[in-house]
């Protein structure tokens, strides 16, 4: 299993712009080591949920405190970080970077496999993997959302990191997508993050945060966080 | 967005156009685009339209996409070809248009006929001789970026344009062309964004193993 540590993780962003101006916090300070397969971060828009998990590859790095995984540095290895963790976004046409999503998964292995045939031949059974070979040549703009969103986790899931990250992965998606995506999920190996507004989704998990505000204002059960989440959200 | 043009994903096939070595087509390409220069009449231009027309029907690209990429295009084509009219003469305006037909053409074939991670590993090829200066792949990167980028620029024009309408605003050339600005600008901050998710903008070395001070971005 992946271990990510957050030590006093602190994201502050310029207020007026100027770095040298005045700062606004908004997420943490954060300390949290996760362990457990399945992880579900469950907040309101704007709470700092995805800033919490871009914190995770090194996408955002902390103003102040640290964030590792299995024992790396988000800033000082953050090539590194990156091959262990892997970041799917809500929206999957922002990630899927080349026409088709054969060529997007073989971008994904360019730096695994340099021969253009091994390249090819892992891309192949990568796409067999995530059941999209019938999709794989088709322009990625012509694929339905939750196609997409497969697609999107078959290339970022080619070189097989030890954690996936999900900013809210089922935000587009129709239910029997999100059926779809969650029984892929599932049956991942890799220990799993996700941001969530789905909160059958976020029951579904080992551990759950609830972030409010720019901190974890809850950190347990996935039951017990939802009803959390829930009372903060009712309240007047 | 579903049928983005010419310049949107490869059209698999077999025919002498999609096997031609991605060199050759190069060559093809930088040969339309130098023509304009070489030629100073409408007649060779003319043979090289008609050469393309024959390549498009040899490699069976579908007939819609070319059209409609080139549907695009007409307004700019139309202007060009009257300020040419103007400030020099009709057949000099005839062939800076044709020349531009030509080489949009020429460019949309090869992006139609030729997987994009070939033309990646060919532009790989060609920069290595830069990579004191640049890292191969990102140039590569960078332009396969551009290929997947321009249908969703075009379709992104279309639906402001659409909206537009539906204001009584298509005439107002601020009310498409600023939002139009704006989504591009998004689209590219949120490609980027993937991009370096991904570690692919991390040089090479870096995501195989070394290390190296900094993350992909420090700010939120």
């Amino acid at each position: 299993m992946t271990e990510v540590r957050l030590d006093g993780a602190t994201v502050t962003v310029p207020v007026d712009g100027s770095p040298g101006g005045r700062a606004r916090t908004i997420l943490g300070p954060v300390d949290l080591v996760l362990t457990q397969s399945r992880v579900t971060v469950i907040g309101a828009n704007g709470s700092g949920k995805s800033t919490l998990l871009r914190l995770l590859n090194g996408l955002v790095t902390p103003t102040s405190g640290t964030v590792s995984v299995d024992g790396l540095d988000t800033v000082r290895h953050g090539a590194r970080v990156r091959r262990r963790v892997a970041f799917a976004f809500t929206d999957p046409i922002s990630q899927l970077v080349m026409p088709t999503g054969r060529e997007d998964v073989e971008l994904s292995l360019r730096r695994l496999h340099r021969s253009r045939t091994q390249r090819r031949v892992a891309a192949e059974q990568v796409l067999e993997r995530f059941g999209m070979v019938r999709h794989a040549d088709q322009s990625v703009y012509d694929l339905s959302g939750g196609e997409r969103q497969l697609m999107a986790l078959a290339a970022v899931l080619a070189t097989e990191p030890g954690l996936l990250v999900l900013d809210e992965p089922t935000t587009l998606l129709d239910r029997r997508n999100t059926l779809r995506l969650r029984a892929l999920l599932d049956s991942l190996p890799q220990s799993v993050v996700l941001a969530t507004h789905d909160l059958d989704l976020a029951l579904a998990a080992d551990r759950s945060l609830v972030v409010d505000e720019g901190r974890v204002v809850f950190d347990g059960e996935p039951a017990a966080a939802v009803e959390h989440y829930i009372g903060l959200t009712d309240a007047p | 967005m579903s049928d983005p043009g010419l310049f949107s994903a490869y059209v698999p096939g077999t025919s002498v156009v999609h096997r031609m070595p991605l060199w050759a087509k190069l060559v093809g390409v930088l040969a339309v685009g130098a023509m304009p220069w070489v030629t100073q009449s409408v007649w060779p231009l003319a043979l090289v339209t008609a050469l393309l027309a024959g390549i498009v029907l040899a490699a069976r690209l579908p007939a819609h996409r070319i059209a409609r990429s080139l549907h695009g295009l007409l307004p700019v084509l139309a202007v060009l070809l009257a300020f040419q009219w103007w400030s020099h003469d009709l057949p000099y305006a005839v062939r800076v248009v044709l020349g531009i037909v030509n080489a949009f053409v020429a460019a949309g074939v090869l992006t139609a006929t030729t997987p994009v991670s070939d033309l990646l590993d060919g532009v790989v090829r060609a920069a290595r001789p830069l990579r004191r200066v640049v890292d191969p792949e990102v140039v590569a990167l960078t332009l396969g970026v551009v290929v997947r980028s321009v249908p969703w620029v075009a379709g992104s024009f279309s639906s402001v344009r659409e909206s537009a309408r539906a204001r009584g605003l298509d005439r107002n050339p601020r009310a498409v062309l600023v939002p139009t600005v704006v989504h591009v600008v998004a689209f590219a901050r949120s490609t980027g964004e993937a991009l370096a998710a991904r570690g692919l903008t991390d040089p090479a070395d870096d995501a195989l193993g070394s290390d190296r001070p900094g993350g992909a971005d420090r700010t939120a």
